[in-house]
């Protein structure tokens, strides 16, 4: 039976990054994962880091957090994830999004970081493939791009060997607990394990592996779906979605929306990847675990792409296809040690964020399994703030 | 049991992958189609994988011998649409 200082449940972007940190901090961690790294939610996705998606204050001080260590990252690790710093366009379809994104910019700018509002002819340069009757947008140089499953193999490539194991295609069957409800092992259909501690990255499946003790993690699986194009010739530089879009993650934002997107929470939203294809999505609903794309989504995302990329009418789309992102009902994620198991430790529920907030949850986990202060004040993302949190 | 394919052959024709890359992201750790599609791109292009898939499988099972089956290989997950079709006429007001 082997021996762990730490064994961190699921190889996503969350499992893998806090591995990764682990690791480096000193830990002999193991990391099991049901299937391959990266096959669920963090391949089923698109991603960037971002301040332009988050609301001014603690939100946007950790997206700027976030890429500041996506930099530190790429020079770090040797396996290359395409980070690619190349900016993020938001547009604005009416005059009513103009105004509201103009109060947003301006209370961005004032916390110092580099976003402005752009006109109609600015934008046309920035995207000259886009609609020419736009109202204007912003546009900032900080965001970034990357790959996201890459990403998780950059994680698990760098340290695997050097103090990380990696058990692919293992399930936990359980996680082992004494009579003071300490952890001191877990067990898997392949074997057991002996650690003192264990991080519950499960994601979408931290529900799954929680209920195995009793625990009630109320993260709900949550869809998106987005269609690929063909690879061709640069359609966008940059990840480029519509200010409507911030309707759709924060409900306290106003805007008039077409019921037609609401049904479906589509919005627009467009990235290039480095095959030189698009990926056009996005859409935001609750339908369990299935990943099948629905034609009338599909047919939704199509024509509000064509809306703000005319050019898209004559590409061709090769693949459609669907993720689903672990929501939990304030938005934040349980990072966190649950305290009525000592030993026993959450990192997910990241939904859309997960990506670009990897490589902070990882050190964060570490640090409070380390006994250190944390870079982040951790009181709103504790497991106990939630109400039920066992079950019956 | 097909012949073994040199390292420097072109598998995956749309996304110029070779065997060689194919048989690095096996020793990463890759166990099925999709393990290997996401290592290196192999069956992301244009044509989804319709060509390079069998070529693909057939390294997969070489290089891990006994520990794999047709079932742990698998496939590429089949997706909407079946082949290319535009945006124009998936987003058209007629479907």
């Amino acid at each position: 039976m082997s021996a762990y200082d730490v064994i961190v449940i699921g190889g996503g972007v969350i499992g893998t990054s806090c591995a990764y940190h682990l690791v480096k901090k000193g830990y002999k961690v193991a990391l099991i994962e049901k299937g391959d790294i990266a096959s669920g939610t963090s391949s089923h996705c698109d991603a960037a880091a971002m301040i332009t998606d988050k609301m001014p204050g603690a939100d946007a001080a950790l997206g700027y957090a976030s890429i500041q260590k996506f930099i530190r990252l790429s020079k770090e690790l040797d396996y290359d994830f395409n980070f690619d710093q190349s900016g993020s366009l938001y547009v604005c379809e009416t005059d009513q999004e103009v105004e509201v994104a103009t109060g947003y910019v301006n209370a961005l700018r004032a916390e110092g970081y580099r976003v402005k509002m752009v006109d109609p002819y600015e934008m046309s340069q920035i995207e000259p493939l886009l609609a020419k009757d736009l109202k204007g947008g912003f546009w900032s140089d900080e965001c970034a791009g990357l790959n996201p499953f890459k990403l998780c193999y950059a994680f698990v490539e760098q340290v695997k060997g050097k103090g990380l194991d990696v058990f692919l295609h293992t399930k936990v069957t359980g996680v082992r607990l004494n009579e003071k409800h300490q952890v001191e092992g877990v067990d898997t259909d392949k074997g057991s394990f002996t650690t003192g501690r264990v991080i519950n990255c499960g994601g979408v499946y931290a529900p799954e592996i929680g209920r195995l003790n009793g625990l009630n993690i109320p993260i709900l699986p949550r869809k998106g779906v987005i269609l690929l194009s063909e690879a061709t010739g640069p359609v966008c530089h940059q990840k480029v979605q519509e200010f409507g879009y911030m309707v759709t993650k924060f409900a306290n934002v106003e805007c008039d929306r077409d019921p037609e997107l609401l049904k479906y929470n589509v919005a627009f939203t467009l990235e290039p990847t480095e095959g030189d294809n698009v990926m056009l999505g996005s859409s935001r609903n609750f339908v369990g675990y299935n990943l099948n794309t629905e034609i009338e989504v599909i047919n939704a995302i199509a024509k509000r792409g064509m809306r703000f990329f005319p050019i898209l009418k004559n590409m061709s789309c090769v693949r459609a296809y669907a993720g689903v992102r672990p929501f939990v009902e304030d938005h934040l994620p349980i990072m966190s040690e649950v305290e009525e198991m000592p030993g026993y430790y959450i990192c997910a529920g990241h939904e859309g964020d997960g990506i670009s907030m990897s490589p902070v949850s990882g050190q964060l986990m570490t640090q409070l399994i380390a006994g250190e202060e944390t870079e982040l004040d951790m009181e709103p993302f504790r497991f106990s703030r939630i109400e039920n949190r066992f079950l019956d | 049991m097909a012949e073994y394919i040199d390292d420097d052959v072109l598998v995956c024709r749309c996304e110029e992958i070779t065997a060689g890359e194919i048989r690095e992201a096996i020793r990463m750790g890759a166990t099925d189609v999709t393990g290997v599609k996401r290592r290196t791109r192999a069956g992301m292009g244009l044509c989804q994988g319709r060509t390079c898939e069998a070529l693909v499988q057939q390294i997969l099972r070489q290089e891990l011998k006994g520990e794999a089956t047709p079932e742990s290989i698998g496939f590429s997950t089949p997706r909407t649409p079946q082949r290319p079709v535009t945006f124009g006429t998936l987003g058209g007001d007629d479907l």
